[in-house]
């Protein structure tokens, strides 16, 4: 693709949106790679010759979707009002999550996920507890189950240290200057820290799509961090890839179609497998932004006394 | 230019026409020149082939020493470009087509790739590689191109077409020899280079030389062919 010029770049040559080009030289798009490559690697003369476009095509989105799952750390944020059944639906390219926040009076409140469950699939039984089917002899599901129900009713219970403990807002017995309670938390066990907090808790449903929170997040504002494929729901002008890792691409897309060619002697497969490793090792350190200014801002504080 | 099917002729005739007998008339000769064109026609893409085989084993130079270039540049010659719309996402290869080097979508010069029957079905069906109008793709089908994904824009198609059917064309006779002549309407010389004048004698020596029976002659021109042959690697 041409380079744009400075006014294509800062005002999209007059066109709707301005930002279209905004930071659009960082990236190398899909048709570019699959362009290159095909001029620079496949050939009579090289060690690719025969090959499909398709080939080319597939093995550069594999690259592509692969960089999107971790190296790349292009995360997507969405916000969106969490619905009165408490369910968030996950967006259109959702593949995993790496945080959800809550945002309340200005703040965004990191959220935890719930180590139980809070949500259940339920099959209909009758009083002998005997599941029920319809004429085709497929069960019959209620629309929610009773752990679904109490938990969008607020009736259900945590065992996080929010307002659904079951021990929120009970009282205790202060004698002789200690703090006495009838429950089993903080001075008799001490404090379990993996559910000592007090923020709503969320839970995964990945079959059915869907973020379940607890009850106290009907309304509320959540901000979901997230990571997709990278295949910007399937439109390929709109596929792109950090150029940082634009040599690492050719060069996986170069190892996976020799690895599944007849024929090609095992040196090769090695020496293009070891090219593929040491280009991506390469890339993930550029990508990290070690910058010594960042790095002595965290070593500020290495002497600080813990008081 | 110099017309190289008279030369030709003339060459085939002074060998072959021993005590008179060895005659071939015009319409036989221009037989024998379009078998002996097509031949050596088809031989150019076997023979680029296993040039490349030698460049990869390092057996074939740059510069002058260049072989493939040269191949390349008169099955180039051959190379035709044209326009066409298709109608219901399909449209027929010209005739004289021989193999098809590239077909793009005009303006934007995006090239379609060439698919087989037995993939286009499965390609449809992926998600990462379906064809689209980035990454398009044909089948062909007889002469007929199918596009995917269905599209009516304009194309163009790049292709190496067959060379035209040679034909010596005479006016009249003079002393029982017909007189050549280059400005009839359906005159055609050879297509291919002059350098292939040597080579195209050799091949219809052979054919004449069964057509009338005269063994020694088709052994001459395979002899003759076979050193040819062996000179050029």
């Amino acid at each position: 693709m041409a380079y744009l010029t400075q006014y294509q770049y800062y005002e999209n040559d007059g066109n709707n949106p301005e930002n279209a080009n905004w930071g659009s030289y960082q990236y190398v798009t899909l048709k570019d790679i699959v362009n290159n490559f095909e001029l620079m690697y496949v050939g009579n003369d090289k060690l690719i010759n025969n090959v499909e476009r398709y080939n080319i095509l597939f093995h550069a989105k594999r690259a592509i979707q692969e960089l999107n799952y971790d190296s790349l750390k292009e995360i997507k944020i969405l916000e969106l009002a969490v619905d009165d059944t408490l369910r968030f639906i996950l967006p259109s390219d959702y593949v995993n999550w790496v945080r959800i926040s809550m945002y309340k009076n200005g703040t965004l409140l990191p959220l935890t996920e719930n180590i139980q469950t809070n949500w259940s699939d339920a099959y209909l039984q009758d009083n002998n507890y005997k599941i029920l089917f319809d004429q085709d002899g497929n069960v019959l599901k209620p629309e929610f189950s009773t752990v679904d129900i109490d938990r969008i009713t607020g009736s259900n219970k945590t065992i996080y240290l929010n307002a659904e403990s079951p021990y929120d807002g009970q009282e205790g017995y202060f004698y002789n200057g200690i703090w006495y309670f009838e429950y089993p938390i903080g001075g008799r066990y001490g404090l379990n820290t993996e559910t000592a907090n007090q923020n709503p808790t969320f839970k995964i449903n990945k079959k059915s799509g869907v973020i379940n929170f607890s009850s106290d997040m009907a309304g509320e504002l959540i901000v979901l961090e997230y990571v997709s494929d990278g295949m910007e729901s399937g439109v390929n002008a709109d596929i792109s890839v950090n150029k940082l890792f634009e040599e690492f691409i050719y060069a996986y897309i170069k190892y996976v179609i020799l690895s599944s060619k007849f024929g090609i002697q095992e040196y090769i497969i090695n020496r293009t497998k070891k090219e593929k490793s040491a280009l991506l090792r390469n890339a993930k350190i550029r990508l990290s932004n070690i910058h010594p200014g960042r790095l002595l801002m965290n070593l500020r504080g290495q002497n600080k006394w813990i008081k | 230019m110099a017309s190289i099917i008279n030369t030709v002729r003339a060459t085939v005739l002074s060998i072959a026409n021993k005590n008179n007998y060895g005659y071939i008339t015009p319409s036989d000769f221009n037989l024998y020149a379009k078998q002996a064109q097509l031949d050596i026609f088809e031989d150019y893409f076997y023979q680029y082939n296993n040039w490349i085989v030698k460049q990869n084993a390092r057996v074939s130079g740059s510069g002058y020493a260049d072989i493939i270039k040269g191949l390349v540049e008169v099955v180039d010659s051959f190379s035709l470009t044209s326009s066409y719309t298709p109608i219901l996402n399909q449209f027929d290869l010209p005739n004289d087509y021989y193999l098809v080097n590239k077909i793009y979508f005009i303006p934007d010069n995006t090239e379609i790739e060439r698919v087989s029957q037995s993939k286009i079905l499965s390609l449809n069906a992926s998600q990462l590689t379906a064809p689209s109008e980035m990454f398009p793709a044909y089948t062909l089908e007889g002469n007929t191109v199918t596009l995917y994904p269905s599209s009516t824009k304009s194309v163009k198609i790049q292709y190496i077409r067959y060379p035209k059917d040679p034909n010596w064309t005479y006016v009249s006779l003079s002393q029982g020899e017909p007189v050549f002549d280059q400005s009839a309407a359906d005159y055609q010389d050879f297509e291919l280079p002059l350098s292939d004048q040597v080579n195209l004698v050799n091949k219809i020596l052979q054919y004449a030389g069964m057509s009338i029976r005269e063994i020694p002659l088709v052994q001459f021109g395979q002899a003759e062919e076979s050193i040819e042959n062996t000179q050029q690697g």
